[in-house]
């Protein structure tokens, strides 16, 4: 980040990073340079997370997103045999576009004819315009070829880092997702910051049987159903560990939660109360589900122990009122969810141990308030909900302490917010420009693009990143993959 | 068949007769081949049975009379039943003209003791989608409080939140909207309206 600072300041005067968005404030400067100075220290991975979008004023509602410079990147023709050439394509094709949706990076298309064989020639692309050029070199047998992958530094004229990744045969359902890695590898050598390719999309949408659990990969690819409830299923939630997905289903009648096992692909009854059970979420750590559940007509929120298998045990206590949705914060000690105590759908903050819950959106007296589906950054630091702006969802991202409001969103309606693991994008149901699907935006950029184009596709749930064991479950769904450019 | 055998029968024994006749050397007159049998007399009987048949068919209207009676009956009491109630906007309180609905249940169900329902509590499509399911669920549980506030026994009540997933109306206007919010009552047990009693 200190190298991209510096040239950022270089090219266009300006000393904005390209992880580095909101407003500009003698603050956020300060928060460089101290950035900066911290980056100099051998612990620099710690002092290059991300910088966060925090607004230190009170409450700032309005389209905010500040022109971000992103360092250029080239990554020339993959040369290969005959018999990899197919490889070398496609392998240059899926790390191009996910170093163009991880939008911390500018994927130029600069020079792509000139031959790098040989020394880099550093003076050449920085003429160009590049900051990193990534040179592939592909390898080995077609049924096991191997990406050799050198990131260049072309401000700095040094290699930054080079690495061999082995990826399964072209066809194979695991292919894309090798190479997601090495995109997210890349990212993370240019910006100390990994990127979000290896990563999929739970979320709802309607199939002939009724409302199912579908899947999509981050970049709108392998998209599948997942259940076959033929019922209604609702709000599926990713567990820590990427292997499996809770949701609620009508499949017995009863609405009650389920998980399904990616591996191999089974579906069993996981928290059945009496009454209804929804909205599920997994604590951090793995070993408590939280929940909302019918008491007394309304809803509570539980959490369920998943370690032991047993020991309900209720968080909320709100008479005459719901509370639902629950989110847990990074460490697990603090959640956040949606309640109508206040005659207003609100998000409040609550303490796992004990502790009342406490307001972060805002009450405005004799107005149709209505803020829901709260999803706090795997980061840490901002809440992400969607509130009615006269009357029309749109989605708001706030700090737990209930500062720095931000309308992220304002064309269409626009539900169900949920962070990728970078605490940078999200990923959220839209019906903008006319066409409803599933969106992904940079909250730092402003960037947006459509992931899933589908009516109904609804209450997307983001994965963490997903590393090659919890990935078993791709062989074993490879009869039902089906791509969806 | 049989009269054909008994023709035959006679027409042999006539033959006979004239041989031995001849044997004897006279010829007395032939007599005359048996008449057949009469017909049995089925006039008293059928009278029997015409009156039976009236009686039957007596039995058949007063049934069907009784059927469509029954049958309006559990006509009258399925749509009593069956009768909507709406809701305002992210509410869940009762209405008055909900009110006037219930209390026909009220009273139906208390006619029929055996009939069991499901409370179905159902939203527009405005609210977010997980929040509809609370509310949905909070729409069946107050009207399940207002039957069993008029004495109805809790045990015939099942309730279930279908959220904004099973419109009335499909679609995005504030009529469609009006006649979304409701609950509905679909029977799981008719008990013995069909019985009449």
């Amino acid at each position: 980040m200190l190298r991209t600072h510096r040239l950022a300041a270089r090219r266009h005067g300006s000393g904005r990073p390209g992880a580095a968005g909101g407003v500009s404030t003698p603050l956020r400067t300060a928060a460089l340079f101290i950035g900066g100075v911290l980056a100099l220290a051998p612990a620099a991975a710690t002092a290059q997370e991300p910088q966060r979008d925090s607004i230190p004023t009170d409450v700032r509602v309005g389209i905010l997103y500040q022109p971000v410079f992103r360092p250029g990147i080239v990554v020339p023709v993959i040369p290969a045999p005959s018999e990899l050439s197919e490889v070398a394509d496609s392998a240059r094709a899926i790390i191009l576009r996910d170093l163009d949706y991880g939008d911390r990076l500018e994927v130029m298309s600069l020079g792509e004819d000139i031959p790098h064989e040989g020394p880099v020639n550093y003076g050449l692309w920085d003429e160009l315009g590049a900051v990193w050029l990534l040179i592939g070199v592909i390898e080995g047998p077609a049924d096991a070829p191997v990406l050799r992958l050198s990131l260049h530094d072309v401000v700095f004229r040094l290699l930054q880092d080079v690495r061999a990744f082995e990826l399964p045969p072209l066809r194979h359902p695991a292919f894309r997702m090798a190479l997601h890695r090495a995109a997210d590898q890349v990212v993370r050598w240019a910006t100390s910051s990994t990127g979000i390719a290896a990563t999929r999309i739970a979320y709802v949408d309607r199939s002939p049987g009724g409302l199912e659990v579908f899947l999509v990969d981050s970049d709108g690819f392998g998209l599948r159903r997942l259940s076959s409830d033929s019922s209604i299923a609702y709000s599926p939630a990713w567990s820590p560990s990427g292997d499996r997905i809770a949701y609620m289903s009508y499949q017995a009648g009863d609405p009650a939660i389920y998980e399904l096992d990616l591996n191999p692909g089974t579906s069993s009854l996981l928290v059945d109360l009496p009454g209804m059970d929804m909205t599920p979420t997994y604590s951090p750590d793995g070993t408590l589900l939280g929940f909302a559940a019918t008491v007394e007509g309304r809803t509570e929120i539980y959490t369920y122990n998943l370690a032991e298998r047993c020991c309900a045990r209720r968080l909320t206590y709100a008479r005459f009122a719901n509370s639902l949705s629950p989110t847990f914060s990074p460490d697990g000690r603090r959640f956040a969810f949606n309640s109508d105590r206040l005659g207003q759908l609100h998000v409040f903050v609550q303490n796992t141990q004990d502790g009342s819950a406490e307001l972060i959106t805002r009450y405005i007296y004799d107005q149709s308030v209505h803020n829901a589906a709260p999803d706090w950054s795997p980061t840490g630091d901002r809440i992400a909900f969607h509130g009615w702006v006269d009357g029309v969802p749109q989605i708001f991202t706030v700090a737990p302490d209930g500062r720095g409001l931000r309308q992220l969103t304002q064309e269409g309606r626009n539900e169900d917010p949920s962070w990728a693991p970078d605490g940078r994008h999200i990923v959220f149901a839209s019906t903008r420009g006319g066409i409803a699907g599933l969106w992904v935006l940079d909250v730092v950029s402003g960037r947006i693009r459509r992931l899933v184009r589908s009516a109904e596709a609804r209450l997307p749930d983001w994965s963490g990143r997903l590393d090659s064991t919890s990935l078993v479950g791709d062989t074993a769904a490879a009869g039902r993959n089906r791509d969806n450019p | 068949m049989v009269t054909n055998f008994r023709r035959e029968v006679s027409w042999l024994s006539a033959i006979a007769l004239t041989l031995v006749v001849a044997g004897c050397g006279r010829a007395p007159a032939p007599e005359p081949a048996p008449p057949p049998e009469p017909e049995p007399q089925v006039q008293p009987r059928d009278e029997a049975a015409e009156r039976a048949a009236r009686e039957a068919e007596e039995q058949r209207r007063r049934e069907e009379e009784e059927r469509r009676r029954l049958e309006a009956e559990r006509r009258r009491v399925l749509s009593l039943i069956g009768e909507r109630v709406h809701f305002d906007f992210d509410k869940s309180d009762i209405r008055p003209d909900a009110e006037e609905v219930l209390q026909r249940k009220v009273s139906v169900l208390r006619e029929y003791p055996g009939i069991r329902l499901r409370i179905e509590g159902h939203c527009d499509e405005r609210g977010s989608n997980e929040y509809n399911l609370a509310l949905g669920q909070r729409r069946a549980e107050s009207v399940r409080r207002y039957l069993m506030s008029y004495g109805i026994d809790a045990g015939r009540f099942t309730t279930i939140s279908y959220g904004e997933e099973r419109p009335l109306v499909d679609a995005h206007n504030e009529e469609a909207w009006a006649q979304n919010r409701r609950a509905e009552f679909p029977i799981t047990d008719q008990g013995r309206i069909g019985a009449g009693e």
